[in-house]
């Protein structure tokens, strides 16, 4: 029984955590985590609905 | 030495398809964007074509990758070609093709070589031990205090990375902020817009390889040579706002004709950067350019002073422009209107003296002898 972790996972927009839990080659449970937050839904609250997009698009 | 650098770098060119001709025309591009007399090209193509390659590393952070996408974008494929070539960028999580230990075991050698060019694109996430941003297991801001550390020169690139970007706007949840608030004792230029231009991104870097330093920056910490100008003074529909020609609604006739858009909203008169000659993909088109007013993304805290983006500026909060479009616009168009008096008056004068010929025999002649009076006294 071994336990690893790919972190970064390259090549894709965003940040990713993969870890994977490994039993004679084989991989027998696997965890993902998005190591990056920053509150688009908060940031949108309280303002004019037509500039959500602008925001949202940088998502 | 030299030669052999020289002709390596030209063979690299060559091979992808870039020919002597095509490099110089580039290094003259280079000379005209950052404002240097055209004289200049010939020393940007020897710095060039002698410079070590620079090693850079890119690290992404509270980031949407879209300078990433600018930068990869340089769609003329020369520029880009040209700048892939010159730079060796030994880290950046988009597009490298390791991953895990192995490509934070690269990041670490460089680290330990030093000298490179820190590029950074996101937001540094500052709340609760930083722990909003993590990448190995460490934190965004961990990371950069020791890249960045080493490193000849940090480049901050877009919004994010220079002020903290939309994750620091209102109300900013993560304590996000911009590289120069978190890095202190290293040189710093921040290329802002959201996203940054590639060419201001080449330019740089061009500058950096032909003087051996950053260009000269304002007070912001963005170069000059791209920040140095108002919007509203470079841009192509100045002459509607001048003329008091307003888009009043979206799709309206003047939206049509491409008036002004500063009734919609536009923060042209209160944004500095080039977007109006330099332009997007590959000098094609910008948002004023598209028929949208600019939404000021080159000012730091554009998401909450410039907003909201569809007001015009006078009523967004934090701005002290005392003129309004209309007085403006009125100013002008009385001035306009005492113009076309004048002319009218003129013109009803003429056209009294022309009606006299067939009507009044007696004036004609006087206008008739004053005339051969004239010409004698010429003659």
């Amino acid at each position: 029984m071994a336990k690893i972790a790919i972190d970064p996972i390259t090549r894709i927009e965003g940040h990713l955590r993969i870890e994977a839990q490994t039993d004679g080659g084989m991989v027998t449970d696997a965890w993902s985590s998005s190591t990056m937050f920053r509150g688009m839904e908060l940031v949108l609250q309280d303002r004019d609905p037509r500039d959500a997009w602008v925001f949202a698009q940088r998502i | 030495m030299v030669n052999n650098s020289e002709s390596n770098f030209m063979q690299a060119l060559a091979q992808r398809g870039v020919s002597r001709r095509d490099f110089l025309k580039f290094c003259t591009f280079m000379a005209g964007t950052l404002a240097l007399p055209a004289s200049m090209a010939p020393k940007i193509a020897q710095a060039l074509e002698s410079a070590k390659r620079p090693v850079a590393v890119w690290l992404e952070y509270q980031d949407c990758a879209a300078d990433t996408e600018a930068f990869l974008r340089a769609s003329n494929p020369t520029v880009a070609t040209i700048i892939l070539e010159l730079i060796s960028l030994n880290y950046h999580e988009t597009i490298m093709a390791a991953a895990g230990h192995q490509a934070e075991a690269l990041l670490e050698e460089t680290v330990q070589e030093g000298g490179y060019l820190t590029i950074v694109e996101g937001s540094i996430p500052t709340k609760d031990n930083g722990i909003y941003c993590c990448v190995g297991g460490r934190t965004a801001l961990d990371i950069l205090q020791e890249v960045a550390a080493n490193s000849a020169a940090v480049i901050s690139v877009g919004a994010c990375a220079v002020w903290g970007g939309w994750p620091a706007s209102r109300p900013n949840p993560t304590g996000a902020k911009g590289v120069s608030d978190v890095i202190k004792g290293v040189p710093i230029i921040n290329l802002a817009g959201c996203p940054m231009n590639v060419v201001n991104a080449t330019g740089t870097i061009v500058y950096y390889l032909t003087y051996g330093s950053l260009p000269d920056t304002d007070e912001q910490g963005r170069p000059l040579f791209a920040h140095g100008k108002r919007i509203h003074d470079n841009c192509e529909r100045r002459a509607h706002f001048d003329a008091g020609q307003y888009v009043e609604a979206w799709d309206d006739e003047a939206s049509r004709k491409g008036w002004c858009l500063y009734k919609m909203g536009c923060k042209g008169p209160e944004t500095y950067m080039n977007c109006p000659t330099v332009r997007y993909n590959d000098g094609t088109n910008w948002p004023v350019g598209a028929g949208h007013g600019c939404v000021g993304c080159a000012e730091i805290g554009f998401w909450d002073n410039m907003t909201p983006f569809y007001k015009r500026l006078p009523e967004v909060p934090g701005f002290g422009v005392e003129v309004t479009a209309d007085k403006v616009g009125l100013a002008l168009t009385g001035a306009t209107l005492a113009g076309i008096g004048i002319h009218a008056v003129a013109s009803t004068v003429r056209n009294r003296a022309g009606r006299r010929h067939p009507g009044e025999a007696e004036s004609a002649e006087e206008t008739t002898d004053s005339e051969e009076d004239v010409v004698e006294r010429e003659g």
